[in-house]
Order: structure tokens, then sequence, then C-alpha cells
């Protein structure tokens, strides 16, 4: 399961979404399309079930996003944007 | 394409003038602030504000004025703004805090304070805030400080103090806070002494040179042109003007940045459209987004800065296609012009 990490915020816009970290205030930005919506951070899903959704809402085909994620989520995991740690 | 160039769908974080009146009468003011304007937005206006503001996911309210404080329902609103889980930044000058209001910045915890102190000194920081502040407000920031309050002492540099900023820092340390620098920018009272108050070259660059070796201090805006890159890739490192922020002022008026609130770059108001729509359409916001200064296109630095601060260009010049004078490159230039070759050297 993954999650916005505390103090983290994070918004859908038209090119992917955007972080806000409140004790920094700072902003990060992750070109992430439709692929990815603040949702699916909140703790609920697993990293297959975000393959899934992707897959079942865009038609990108399953290899191809699973070859693109696990990058895209260990990125924002080592920027402290998400965690996997449970609350 | 930089980040900042990307559309967003709302602000960042906007700044909010929330009242003109004032107790001192700081003679950098950005609003010429002192008495309260005809019009000033009511408690409900500001409440409905704030509903739109977090229905856009805007991140970070920064509240200015004036003096907030001195705004009745200041902290009501505070407090209805974090129950929308908006995080907010309380620029004070710290002579106008009640018991009332270090409680509620303490108990809340989307809160940060920021103190303005414009001298490590009374016979500084007094030139510039009025006879007898500087005791104000540091009890004021005594008030404040070892409760748990994100805090930070914020510091317009002026030729005044620009040698006490070792100072500030360790006073700022003291209390438990941070010092932020801020570029002085000639609008509001400013435009006035501005000849007086600005940097010179030489201090440009020395500021540039202490800003690079102490990533501690907190620039919060504009110092992207004036510093160099280690500096500037510590935060926005170009305008945000409706890119990523705006600015309210206290009767609803929406303008790109704070330091532009002249009638020709107001977005709309507030009391007639809504937020959303003067962010999406107003011609201002979109000839912000778009600002290339003419005479920045052949500079090689051009697609690191963009031109720097157009505020300090427009209100030195009148002409929005000029670079910010203060520059790194002006000033390198103005130092190279007027030094022995052996002192010429520098980054650009």
């Amino acid at each position: 399961m993954t999650r916005l990490a505390d103090d983290v915020r994070v918004r859908k816009e038209s090119w992917g979404l955007l972080f806000y970290v409140r004790a920094r205030h700072r902003v990060c930005f992750v070109r992430s399309g439709d692929w990815l919506y603040p949702r699916h951070f909140d703790g609920t899903w697993t990293l297959d079930g975000i393959v899934e959704d992707i897959t079942r809402r865009t038609g990108t085909p399953a290899e191809i996003i699973e070859r693109s994620l696990p990058g895209l989520t260990g990125h924002l995991a080592a920027s402290r944007m998400i965690s996997d740690e449970v609350r | 394409m930089k980040y900042a160039d990307w559309p967003l769908s709302a602000p960042v974080n906007l700044t909010w003038e929330i009242t003109h009146r004032c107790n001192l009468r700081c003679v950098h003011c950005l609003s010429a602030s002192s008495r309260e304007s005809p019009g000033e937005l009511s408690f409900e206006e500001c409440r409905a504000i704030v509903d739109q503001l977090a229905e856009l996911e805007v991140f970070e309210i920064n509240f200015g004025g004036g003096e907030p404080l001195l705004k009745d329902f200041f902290l009501p609103l505070l407090r209805y703004i974090h129950e929308k889980e908006i995080v907010t930044c309380v620029s004070t000058n710290g002579t106008a805090l009640t018991d009332e209001a270090v409680a509620c910045f303490a108990e809340g915890p989307l809160v940060n304070v920021q103190v303005s102190l414009d001298g490590a000194t009374p016979e500084v920081n007094d030139r510039i805030r009025g006879e007898g502040t500087f005791h104000r407000i540091i009890r004021g920031i005594e008030r404040l400080a070892g409760r748990n309050i994100p805090l930070s002492i914020n510091t317009v540099v002026t030729s005044l103090n620009f040698t006490q900023l070792s100072e500030l820092k360790g006073l700022a340390a003291s209390y438990g806070a941070r010092l932020r620098v801020s570029r002085f920018r000639p609008s509001g009272r400013a435009r006035d002494s501005w000849e007086t108050l600005r940097l010179k070259a030489a201090q440009l660059r020395e500021l540039a040179d202490w800003l690079s070796g102490d990533p501690t201090i907190l620039t919060g805006d504009s110092f992207f042109s004036i510093s160099q890159d280690g500096r500037r890739q510590l935060g926005l490192d170009m305008c945000g003007a409706g890119k990523m922020t705006a600015c309210i002022d206290p009767v609803g008026g929406v303008y790109p940045c704070a330091f532009m609130q002249d009638g020709e770059f107001r977005g709309g108001s507030l009391k007639k459209t809504a937020f959303r729509d003067i962010w999406d359409n107003s011609p201002a916001f979109n000839f912000f987004r778009g600002l290339e200064p003419a005479s920045c296109r052949q500079c090689p630095r051009f697609k690191k800065c963009r031109g720097g601060c157009p505020a300090v260009a427009y209100f030195v010049s009148r002409d929005l296609n000029r670079a910010d004078p203060e520059c790194l490159v002006n000033w390198s230039r103005d130092i190279a012009a007027t030094s022995p070759v052996e002192n010429r050297p520098y980054i650009i």
C-alpha cells in the first residue's frame, strides 16, 4: 500500500500530479499525465491495483505501465512524497 | 520548458493582503499601508473566497497587509482556513500580538509566523520601521518563541541593514527562528526610498556570495535573478507571477503578484468574478505567463532567469521589456566596469 507522506498534499493537473511539501514549502511536479490520480495515494492501493486501474482507464498495456511505474513511485518515495509505512 | 511553465489549474500559494490598516509606517512598505481602505472585504466575503480556494486545492495562503492582526476577524478567518487544511503564513510586524493571537498560532498546526525586523539594532531597524519599533518587535518575537510555532524573522535587505545580516541570523537563531531575507523593491512607499536604500552592485555581489555560502537562509522570492546557480536551485528559479502565485488585495482585487498592484495588472475583482475565472482567463495573468523581456533575450542567462523580477524592472523603468536592474548579469557588469582587471572575473 502506498500513501502520501505526512505533511504532503497532492492535486491533479492536466500534465500529471503536483505534490506540495508543507514543511519545506516546496512543490514537486510529476509528469504522469492521466496515469496517476491523488486517490492512488490514499493508502488503499497496491502497485498492482494502480497498474490495473491505469490499464482499464487508458488502455495502456500493463507491461508498459509495469516498466515505468515502479521507477516513478520509487522516485516519489526517495523524495519523501509517498511512503509505504502504515500509519 | 521549465517546471514553472507547466500550466497550473490554480496557484500553489497566494498572497492575501487582508487589510491596508497598519500601526506602523515603514518606509519600504510595498502597499503603502496606513488606514483601512473603503470597501475592504467582509468576513463573509473572505469565507466565500476561502471556499473557492479550497475547492481549487490552493496549498498555501500567505497573509500580509497592512498588519493582518489589526483586521478584526483575522483569527476566526485563519481558523476557518485551517479547517479547510490550507497552510498559512502570517506576516506580522510583531507589535499587535494579543494573547488570543499567540494561542491561535500555537494551537494551529498549519500556521507559520513571520515577523518583520529590518535591523539587528534599534538604530538601523527604527530608521525603516519607525522610532521605538525595535524593542516592540523583539517583545513580540519573545512572545512567540518557544511555543512550537514555526517562526521566521523577515528582513528586507537594504543598504542600511546590509552589514547586519549575520547578526540578524544570530538574533533569529537565539529565538529558535530562521532568517528569511526579501528583496527591497520599489513599489508602494519604497518608490520614494528606492534610490537611497537600494543595494549597490558591490553589495549585491556580497549578498549573492553570502547567500551561496549559507543555504539555511530562507529567500522567499525573486532572488533567483540576483544569485548564483547554487542558490537558485534552492527555490523557485523564475518569476512565478500568474504561474504559481497570485495576490488578493484588501478589497478583493486579484493581481499576478503582490508587487504588481497597478491598475493595469489587475486581473479582476472577487466581488464580481470567481477566482478560477480570473486565474484562467484574465488578460493580465495571461500576459505575465508569456512575459519574456525583449532586452534579455540575447543574454546567456536568459534560459535560467527569464529576465528576473518584472516588478523591479517595471517600477524602475516603467518598461516590462527591460531586465531586472539588479540581476546577476547587471551587477557583474557594473562591477567589471569599475574594478581593476584582476578583480573582474565573475560567474555569468
